[in-house]
């Protein structure tokens, strides 16, 4: 669920009135922070966090949520790929309102320094 | 469209509000003695704080966050508290933004950033 509290907070966070509704990055935490640990969690994918740094972040929305709304995420890891000692890792997380229409597209690369 | 410019100086306090309402607890960003640890200077703003910010100016720059159909950035250098970054968007064509994030050194913290559009 989308929740109001949380959405509050996270526009005061940034600036944001909260007034102004769902603002359109908390698909970071509906869409990232959602899917993230079972994305990380897969052994193929195993990081150190320590040494995990956010390289780009694309979304595409058709529409924001609501407050209140429930939504449902699903990512796979897209690319992973080594060179010269560094890791780079892509997210890709489609979610979706109840209905089953498309709410947000997320694309994540991680660098993983070594 | 007029270009929209927003000065944020960032702090620890922010930092820290944005890691509980995001739920991104690294210590990266909280924690000044790990961050040295891995080799940073000291804790770090969330690339997503920054980029947070930098979508409340593309919204207002498209006349409201509803129209906002597609953002990227790279987050390209890291923002320390105490530093000052100006978000920026101007028009780059129908249905397009083009953003910068600069800090007050003149460095680019956000790169290759942009946002599409809807009109209505």
């Amino acid at each position: 669920m989308v929740e109001p509290d949380r959405v509050a907070a996270f526009a005061r966070a940034i600036g944001a009135d909260p007034a102004d509704g769902v603002p359109p990055t908390f698909a970071a935490v509906y869409a990232v922070e959602a899917t993230g640990p079972q994305l990380f969690g897969d052994p193929e994918a195993e990081v150190d966090f320590a040494r995990l740094l956010h390289a780009d972040q694309e979304f595409e929305w058709e529409r924001q949520p609501e407050p209140g709304e429930t939504v449902t995420s699903q990512g796979r890891v897209a690319s992973d790929i080594s060179r010269r000692g560094m890791r780079f890792l892509t997210f890709e997380i489609t979610t979706m309102a109840e209905d089953g229409s498309a709410l947000c597209r997320s694309r994540t690369l991680f660098v993983i320094r070594s | 469209m007029k270009r929209i410019e927003r000065a944020v100086t960032f702090t620890p306090d922010q930092i820290a509000a944005y890691a509980d309402a995001s739920g991104d607890h690294n210590p990266i960003h909280l924690d000044a003695d790990f961050a040295r640890s891995v080799g940073l200077p000291g804790i770090i703003a969330h690339g997503m704080l920054q980029m947070g910010i930098l979508a409340g100016v593309a919204a207002e720059a498209a006349g409201g966050a509803h129209r906002l159909h597609r953002l990227y950035c790279r987050f390209a250098g890291m923002v320390e508290p105490g530093d000052t970054v100006t978000f920026a968007a101007e028009d780059a064509g129908p249905g397009k933004i083009a953003l910068s994030a600069v800090n007050q050194r003149g460095e680019a913290v956000l790169t290759k950033a942009s946002a599409e559009y809807r009109s209505s």
